[in-house]
């Protein structure tokens, strides 16, 4: 019988160095965001008051003559450029200072967002502002959702291990205001009571043998789990009557997220030798208080593994494909990780998907 | 599985017995508890674990030889212990403490965090540790639970020896029984069929209960609903169910 943690490999693999988040400068209690737009319906003013969600930075509109927002889709898409430029320039610095670096010594930038579709990407317009070199190589995640951060830390974790030593920038950047719609129903309600706006990014690189191995996590492997028959659960679609797009949340899509959970969490572990009890981490997305129930009780992990995914929503909401790095921030914030503790990181979002991968520090 | 040097561990049809051979707690008893739970976690097919004693004695407890005065705390070997507590508490089976003589301290918790606790007419129960200078574990946290806060602090307080009468009548065992293998024998017999997985949730919700709004306890309670209603004995349920109400 194999007692305690099974051995790890020993070579090494790249590292999350570091992350850095952002936030509009403006923060709102779900009081105040019911003040300002003033929703009649009780429906809608119940959901903007469940205790789990407290505040949210936003990048607000003022209201109208009739106390609503009035955005114009061209707006929005504004919107979601200024933002990701005023919070990516707060976030990157945040995520490079303590490691002594420059814009200018990134080799690699992949960009994630899903609130505003702009050609050419957020990764150019960030090369153009912010000083990276003009031969950085880039990638955008465009439209994938709240998933998003995983599925880009997957192919820069792949760069960085080909590249050792070399430095690699990740920025998960979502306006979620740029999505709303305002509309007195709860459907609409429910994104909008739900999504806040935020940026991480965060320093990936293989650590060459001849450098001090930092306490910071390495990132192990990857296991992905799509549900095709929830293809519509969650889906971006055009708002005829707005002239806009608008998310659409499934009611009951938390659940089903939540039974399909323990399935990539499973292979993943396996494919170690591992079990749940060896997992002393876990980084899990802020989807929204449904979910993260749905997990604790599916993949059996206690309310306190899930702390900060928690307390992430409560203080932001739900941040987008950023969230687990928030999470993860403030993981390391609190000083409590240890050299060889395993950690899994997993995010859910539209697809519906699962994805998970595998740390240690 | 084993050799173990401070337990027995058998297992015979849907029961695995494990007997504590060793009346006081050591590290290498936490040591053998966790890779028997780790046993019963990943691979024993058997659907009901059986804590007990041997030699008329249950469990009596931390081995204070294991400290030395001129060493410092450890306090990360309680955790340990705890640790194992809590695991127990959690296993995919449906668990059994049955006590045959004296419980002490540490004796008392093992007792605690199974969902059945059975003793002879003759057992004991006593939370000495305050009277020894130091604290009964997560003890503190479990037995007001059991027996409300206003007995717990008289047994801790008082080191007061509890009979199995009166255990009986305050909660803190279920059952008294007069032989101890036919006991056993009924109150595995008793769980009927085991379903791990609602086993798991719902002793989950109860223990969280005391501790939790209900306003987020009605959140968990529909996610670990959802969860149970997707397993197959519930399927097996309802599909029962239907040709009954066929028929």
């Amino acid at each position: 019988m194999v007692a305690g943690r099974p051995e790890a490999p020993v070579h090494e693999r790249p590292r999350i160095l570091s992350v850095g988040t952002a936030h509009p400068p403006e923060r709102y209690t779900q009081a105040e965001v019911l003040a300002r737009f003033a929703p009649p319906s009780p429906e809608v003013r119940a959901l903007f008051q469940s205790a789990h969600i407290r505040t949210r930075h936003l990048y607000l509109p003022p209201a109208d003559a009739d106390g609503q927002p009035a955005e114009t889709q061209a707006e929005l898409l504004q919107k979601h450029r200024r933002g990701a430029l005023d919070m990516a320039s707060r976030a990157i610095p945040a995520a490079l200072d303590p490691l002594g670096l420059k814009p200018e010594d990134v080799d690699y930038l992949c960009v994630i967002s899903s609130t505003g579709f702009m050609l050419p990407g957020l990764s150019a317009m960030f090369i153009r502002h912010f000083g990276f070199r003009v031969n950085c190589q880039r990638a955008d995640i465009v439209g994938m959702g709240c998933n998003a951060g995983l599925n880009g830390l997957n192919p820069v974790v792949g760069w960085a291990a080909l590249n050792p030593g070399r430095v690699a920038l990740m920025i998960c950047c979502e306006v979620n205001s740029a999505l709303y719609i305002h509309e007195d129903n709860v459907s609409v309600a429910v994104v909008n009571s739900l999504f806040g706006d935020g940026c991480a990014a965060a320093v990936v690189r293989a650590v060459p043998p001849d450098e001090p191995a930092p306490l910071a996590p390495q990132v192990l492997d990857f296991e992905s789990h799509l549900i095709p028959e929830t293809w519509a659960a969650m889906h971006y679609t055009w708002a005829e009557a707005h002239g806009k797009f608008s998310f659409v949340l499934d009611r009951d899509v938390p659940y089903v997220l939540g039974t399909h959970a323990a399935t990539p969490v499973g292979n993943l572990l396996a494919r170690h030798g591992l079990k749940r009890r060896h997992i002393a981490h876990w980084l899990v997305h802020s989807g929204g208080m449904k979910v993260i129930d749905a997990i604790k009780y599916t993949v059996g992990v206690t309310a306190h593994d899930l702390r900060h995914t928690t307390g992430v929503l409560r203080d932001c909401g739900n941040l987008g494909s950023g969230s687990f790095l928030f999470s993860l921030r403030r993981l390391t914030d609190e000083g409590g990780v240890r050299r060889g503790d395993l950690g899994v990181m997993m995010t859910m979002g539209p697809g519906s998907t699962i994805e998970t991968a595998l740390l240690r520090w | 599985m084993g050799p173990f040097e401070t337990l027995g561990y058998a297992e015979a049809g849907r029961v695995a017995t494990v007997t504590l051979k060793r009346p006081l707690t050591n590290m290498r008893l936490v040591r053998e508890l966790t890779a028997v739970c780790d046993h019963l976690e990943d691979e024993s097919p058997c659907e009901v674990v059986v804590l007990r004693g041997e030699g008329g004695v249950f469990h009596r407890g931390i081995d204070l030889t294991d400290f030395r005065p001129d060493q410092e705390v450890d306090i990360h070997g309680f955790n340990k212990w705890e640790k194992l507590c809590a695991r127990i508490e959690r296993l995919p089976k449906a668990t059994v403490a049955a006590v045959d003589g004296a419980a002490l301290g540490g004796g008392v918790q093992l007792a605690l965090v199974c969902d059945v606790r059975i003793c002879t007419p003759g057992s004991t129960f006593q939370v000495d540790e305050v009277h020894r200078g130091f604290l009964p574990g997560m003890a503190t946290w479990r037995l007001a639970r059991f027996v409300g806060l206003g007995r717990a602090r008289r047994m801790l307080a008082q080191a007061r020896v509890v009979g199995a009468e009166e255990a009986h009548q305050i909660g803190l065992v279920d059952e008294v029984v007069d032989g101890l293998d036919a006991g056993v024998a009924a109150a595995v017999a008793a769980f009927g069929p085991v379903n791990t997985v609602a086993l798991q949730l719902g002793r989950r919700l109860l223990d969280e209960s005391s501790a939790t709004a209900f306003e987020d306890a009605i959140g968990n309670f529909l996610a670990a609903q959802h969860r149970a209603c997707t397993q197959p004995p519930f399927q097996a349920t309802l599909a029962g169910a239907h040709r009954g109400s066929k028929g």
